[in-house]
């Protein structure tokens, strides 16, 4: 847990030092993988509880969960649909659902 | 709680945890930026706005002041005689008012709606009409209409010496009102022609029309003004160059002959033809 919070710290401290933003071409995509992230992030946290975390899947969780939501943000503007919502809608879900799990988890022990 | 944590997991961690951290201050800082830059953007160009308009008022202040000191008496005069000619100052007197607005019919159907809305062409017409009848000064919705005074379609709009102009089109022009206002009704002239389509047009004669001074930028570019000089070399440049120039004459001759009889071909018809490529 501790580790979390420190390389937490660091990603922050990075990214208010790095110079520039993401520009507004990119905005959905980059808001998109930020929350395939934070699931992913919170997804792992459940499984750590759960006593069922693997390494394996929580690294591919991460990278294909924020790749395959980036590309179906992709294909949503190219097809001139909104998907991105549905993704941003899915994850959210995905994370409340886990925050639950976690919350119920804690309260038991 | 979590047991069992080895190295790798301990590092994938905070891998994990250090992208997580920079992306989420990365989303926060550009989503701030957004709306810094929108807000910045406006209020900016205001204040740029308003900076240039003040330097601009005050230059033109010095200029005339400079002017009143150094030129004087008859050089003054030919001054004001060439800039009210060249549209530099307001002008007043006799003349009319045209005023013309899109049609308020519908179109039938299948029927081109750009026929019944004023193009650019229409305004070119009437302007050239009340040219051609003498008028001495026209303005098209405030805007002095000179030499180099551009009547364009830009989109919905009408573009006249770098201004965008809304129907309803105001056209004033000095000159003898009688004249103008027949010129314009012409029989098969512009105003009946107008009228088959719907549109609104109107003519005032007025004792009184005031049309005002051209405030564009009007600066040479590219032209070079030929002093006498050079004027005289030329000419000996140009005999020699005619000369050389009656070995290729016939072959050049009959590539014009061609462009012209091409030109011929495809001379754009009426209203109906033009209509539909027009800008809207």
């Amino acid at each position: 847990m501790i580790y979390a919070i420190i390389g937490l710290v660091f990603g922050i401290i990075g990214g208010i030092l790095t110079p520039g933003f993401v520009p507004k071409v990119y905005a959905p995509y980059f808001s998109v993988a930020l929350m395939a992230g934070l699931d992913t992030a919170f997804g792992g946290l459940r499984a750590a509880m759960e006593g069922d975390y693997d390494n394996v899947v929580f690294l591919s969780g991460f990278l294909v969960n924020i790749m395959l939501s980036v590309f179906f943000c992709y294909a949503g503007i190219m097809m001139d649909i909104d998907f991105y919502m549905v993704v941003i809608l899915v994850l959210g879900m995905r994370i409340f659902n886990n925050l639950a799990i976690i919350r119920r988890l804690y309260l038991k022990k | 709680m979590i047991t069992a944590i080895n190295k790798h997991t301990r590092i994938l961690i905070f891998l994990v945890c250090i992208i997580l951290g920079f992306m989420i201050t990365m989303q926060l800082k550009s989503h701030n930026q957004y709306q810094n830059l929108a807000v910045q953007r406006a209020e900016d160009l205001t204040v740029r706005l308003k900076e240039v308009q003040e330097d601009r008022d005050k230059l033109v202040k010095e200029l005339d002041e400079y002017r009143a000191g150094r030129i004087s008496g008859a050089a003054k005069k030919e001054m004001d005689a060439l800039k009210a000619r060249a549209g530099e100052t307001e002008m007043e007197g006799k003349g009319i008012v045209f005023t013309l607005d899109d049609s308020k019919q519908a179109a039938k159907a299948g029927e081109n709606k750009n026929l019944y809305i004023i193009h650019d062409d229409d305004l070119l017409r009437v302007v050239n009409e009340l040219r051609s009848a003498g008028a001495e000064a026209i303005s098209l919705n405030g805007q002095r209409l000179i030499g180099s005074s551009e009547i364009r379609c830009v989109g919905p709009t009408v573009l006249v010496n770098e201004r965008r102009l809304a129907a309803p089109f105001v056209i004033s022009a000095i000159g003898n009102p009688q004249t103008l206002e027949s010129s314009l009704k012409l029989r098969g002239g512009v105003i009946e022609n107008f009228k088959f389509w719907g549109i609104k047009a109107d003519i005032v004669q007025s004792d009184k029309v005031r049309i005002p001074a051209f405030k564009g930028k009007r600066t040479f570019e590219f032209a070079k003004m030929v002093t006498e000089e050079e004027k005289k070399e030329d000419n000996k440049e140009s005999v020699q160059a005619a000369e050389n120039k009656k070995e290729t004459a016939g072959k050049t001759q009959a590539q014009d002959n061609k462009v012209t009889a091409d030109a011929g071909k495809e001379q754009p018809a009426d209203r109906q033809n033009n209509a539909g490529g027009g800008a809207q």
